[in-house]
C-alpha cells in the first residue's frame, strides 16, 4: 500500500522535533565525554571531584523529578541512595548474589520505598513542609538504624564491599564514564517523562493543584509515579555509587552531606527543568574545587555563596536564561514592527 | 519508673524550649529559620568567650543571649526582607535556602575562630531529691529556666497588647494591618524573642553536658521536630510536644535499649504528623 503524500513531511517533521527535543542532551553528553580528554584526565583528585559531581548530578535528576515536577519535598534523599547502596552491598556480599542483581535489587527498595513515602503523604494530604519534616524524620531514622544493625551494616566504621571492582575504585576515569553514562540515562528518562502524558499531569499540577485536579488529573496517582521513578533513580545511584567507592559507611548518605546540597543544587539550576541539576552540579563542582585550599572557612564561603545566589537568582539559572531570552526575541520582533514595511 | 518519667521531663523541657524559638518564627508568615541552631550555638561560644574574661555567669548569660537576639534581628532587617516579599511556596522555599545559608556562614566562622569552643556550665550544689528520686542541681536549674520561660511566654501572648498583637499577625496578617498593627515591627521582635531563646537554650542544655559547636544541626533538626509535633506557632504545644517526646525517648531507652531510642523518638513524632498534621496545639 502506498503512504499517503502527507506522511513523508509529517515523518520528517517527527524527527526534526526528536532531535530537538534530545539535542540538550546530546549536547551534554558530548562536552562530558571529551571533557576528562581536555581538563583533568591526569588528575585523579580532580576526576575524583568530578566523579562525585556527577554523582551529585544523577541524584538531583530524581530529586527534581520528585520535589521539581510534583512539588513533594523528599529530604530523603540521602537515604533513598543509601537504601540502595546498602542492599546492593549486603545482597552481594552476604548473600553472595551478582552485583547486577544487588543493584537492581537496591533500585526496587528505593522505588518501594519512596512510594511508599509518597503515598502516605499522599494520603494524609500533607503540604509541603510536612512532607519535608516527615521524610527528613525517617532520614534521620535511617542513619540511626545504620548505625544501630553494625551486624548488619558494618555499623559506625562502614562496610568493605568485597564484590566491588577494585580497579574501578582505583580508575577514577572508568567511574568517571560510568556516572557519564547514568547522568545521561537518567536525563533521557527524564524527558521522555517530560513529553509523555505523565510530564503532561506533572505540569499542570505544579501549576495549580486545585486545577489540575477539576481537569481529571489524578494528583495523588501521579505524586506516587514521581516518588516511585525519582526513588529508583535515587536508589540506582547510590548502589552503583557504593560499588565504584567499594566502601560504604553512614556517612556516605548522610542527610548533612546529601539532601541539603542536592536541594541547592536543583533549586540554583531551576525547579523541574531539565538541565537545571547537571548546571547545579557543574556549579557546585566547580565551587568545591575552588574552595579546596580555603581550609576552616570553607564552609563560610560555601554558606555566603548560597545567600549570593538565592538573594540575585530566585528562579534558578535556565528559568532566568530562558525569560531573558524571550524578553530579548519580543524586543527584536517589536523592533521589527517599527521598522516601515517594504 | 517515677525517676524515668522525671528523667523525661527535664529532658522535654529542654525539648520544649529548644522548639519554641522556632515555632514562634514559622508562625508568623512560614519562615523555617534553618539558622536557629547555629544562632544558639553562636549565643552560647559569646557566653563562654565572656566567662573566659573573668565576667560573672549570670552577665555572661545575659550579654549571649543579647548577642544571639542580635544576630537573629540582623537576619530579620537584612536577609529576611525579600524572603517576606514573596508569598506561599515561594516564600517558604527562599526562606529555607536563605536561611541555610547562613547557617553555613555562622558554623564556618565559628569553625575558623574557635575550633574548639564548647560551653559547660557547671552548676555546684548537691543533688535534691524530688518525689524520693535524686535530681542533679544542674537539670533542676535547666528545667526551672525552662519551665519559667514557659510561663512568661504564655502570660505574654495572653495577657499583653503586644502579645495580643502577636497572635492577631499569627492568625491573620491583612486583618492585624486593618487594625493597625505592624507585621514588620512584631516580626522583629520576635526574630529578636527567638534569637534570646535560642541564647537561652544553649545555656541550659551546657548546664547538663557540654555544648559544642558542631551541635547546630541537630539542634536545628530537633527544634523543627518539636515545632511540627506541637503545632508550628503553638508555645505550648512546643511544650507539651517536649515534654511528651522527652518521656516517650526516656522510657524506651530505660525499658527497649538505648539505641533504639532515636529511632522510637523519631517515630513517635513521625506517627503524631501522620495522625494530626496540625501537631498537638495547632490550629
Amino acid at each position: 500500500m502506498a503512504e499517503p503524500p502527507e506522511t513523508r513531511p509529517r515523518r520528517a517533521a517527527v524527527l526534526s522535533a526528536a532531535v530537538r527535543v534530545l539535542l540538550p542532551i546530546a549536547v551534554t553528553a558530548a562536552i562530558l565525554v571529551v571533557l576528562p580528554r581536555f581538563w583533568f584526565g591526569d588528575s585523579p583528585y580532580t576526576t575524583g571531584l568530578a566523579v562525585e559531581a556527577l554523582v551529585f548530578g544523577c541524584y538531583a535528576v530524581g530529586f527534581n523529578l520528585i520535589f521539581g515536577s510534583t512539588n513533594q519535598l523528599f529530604l530523603c534523599v540521602g537515604a533513598l541512595a543509601g537504601v540502595g547502596g546498602y542492599a546492593t552491598a549486603i545482597l552481594s556480599d552476604r548473600a553472595s548474589l551478582p552485583l547486577a542483581v544487588g543493584v537492581a535489587l537496591g533500585t526496587v527498595s528505593a522505588a518501594v520505598v519512596g512510594g511508599l513515602l509518597a503515598w502516605i503523604a499522599v494520603r494524609r494530604s500533607l503540604d509541603v513542609i510536612f512532607t519535608g519534616i516527615v521524610t527528613l524524620v525517617f532520614s534521620l531514622a535511617f542513619t540511626q538504624l545504620l548505625i544501630g544493625q553494625s551486624d548488619l551494616t558494618g555499623g559506625d566504621t562502614g562496610h568493605v564491599l568485597e564484590r566491588a571492582a577494585t580497579n574501578l575504585a582505583d580508575d577514577h576515569v572508568g567511574g568517571y564514564y560510568l556516572f557519564v553514562g547514568l547522568l545521561v540515562g537518567l536525563l533521557i528518562v527524564f524527558r521522555v517523562l517530560q513529553l509523555s502524558h505523565i510530564g503532561w499531569a506533572f505540569r499542570a499540577l505544579r501549576d495549580n493543584e486545585t486545577a489540575a485536579e477539576l481537569a481529571g488529573v489524578d494528583v495523588a496517582r501521579y505524586r506516587v509515579y514521581a516518588a516511585v521513578i525519582g526513588s529508583a533513580m535515587i536508589g540506582l545511584t547510590g548502589g552503583l555509587y557504593a560499588y565504584s567507592l567499594g566502601f560504604i559507611s553512614p556517612t556516605t548518605y548522610e542527610f548533612a552531606q546529601i539532601d541539603v546540597q542536592v536541594l541547592v543544587i536543583v533549586a540554583f539550576g531551576g525547579l523541574g527543568t531539565l538541565l537545571g541539576p547537571v548546571i547545579g552540579a557543574a556549579t557546585f563542582g566547580f565551587l568545591d574545587r575552588a574552595l579546596t585550599n580555603s581550609g576552616q572557612l570553607r564552609e563560610a564561603y560555601y554558606g555566603a555563596f548560597v545567600i549570593a545566589i538565592f538573594l540575585f537568582l530566585r528562579q534558578g539559572v535556565i528559568p532566568t536564561v530562558t525569560s531573558l531570552v524571550h524578553r530579548l526575541r519580543r524586543i527584536r520582533r517589536k523592533e521589527a514592527e517599527w521598522r516601515p514595511s517594504s | 519508673m517515677t525517676a524515668v518519667i522525671l528523667d523525661g521531663i527535664v529532658l522535654g523541657l529542654g525539648f520544649g524550649l529548644l522548639g519554641v524559638g522556632l515555632t514562634l518564627v514559622y508562625g508568623l508568615g512560614g519562615v523555617l529559620n534553618l539558622a536557629y541552631g547555629e544562632i544558639a550555638v553562636f549565643g552560647a561560644i559569646v557566653v563562654s568567650q565572656v566567662m573566659n574574661r573573668g565576667a560573672s555567669t549570670l552577665l555572661a548569660v545575659a550579654v549571649g543571649m543579647l548577642a544571639a537576639a542580635g544576630l537573629s534581628v540582623l537576619l530579620d532587617l537584612t536577609l529576611m526582607r525579600p524572603v517576606y516579599r514573596q508569598t506561599g511556596e515561594q516564600r517558604t522555599l527562599l526562606g529555607l535556602l536563605l536561611t541555610l545559608g547562613v547557617a553555613f556562614v555562622i558554623v564556618g566562622l565559628l569553625n575558623w575562630k574557635y575550633p574548639t569552643g564548647a560551653l559547660y556550665i557547671f552548676v555546684s550544689g548537691d543533688p535534691i531529691s524530688i518525689a524520693g528520686v535524686p535530681m542533679s542541681a544542674g537539670s533542676i536549674w535547666a528545667s526551672l529556666i525552662a519551665l519559667g520561660a514557659a510561663g512568661l511566654l504564655l502570660l505574654f501572648f495572653g495577657l499583653t497588647t503586644f502579645g495580643r498583637g502577636v497572635r492577631s499577625v499569627i492568625q491573620d496578617e491583612t486583618g492585624a494591618r486593618l487594625v493597625g498593627i505592624s507585621p514588620s515591627l512584631v516580626r522583629t521582635s520576635i526574630f529578636a524573642l527567638s534569637g534570646g531563646l535560642a541564647g537561652l537554650v544553649a545555656v541550659t542544655r551546657s548546664m547538663t553536658a557540654p555544648l559544642t559547636i558542631t551541635q547546630g544541626f541537630t539542634l536545628t533538626t530537633f527544634a523543627l521536630i518539636v515545632a511540627v509535633v506541637g503545632g508550628l506557632g503553638s508555645v505550648a504545644g512546643a511544650f507539651l510536644a517536649g515534654i511528651v517526646l522527652g518521656i516517650v525517648s526516656n522510657v524506651s531507652a530505660h525499658y527497649i535499649g538505648e539505641y533504639i531510642t532515636e529511632i522510637v523518638l523519631l517515630g513517635a513524632a513521625a506517627l503524631t504528623i501522620l495522625v494530626r498534621p496540625r501537631g498537638l496545639l495547632g490550629r
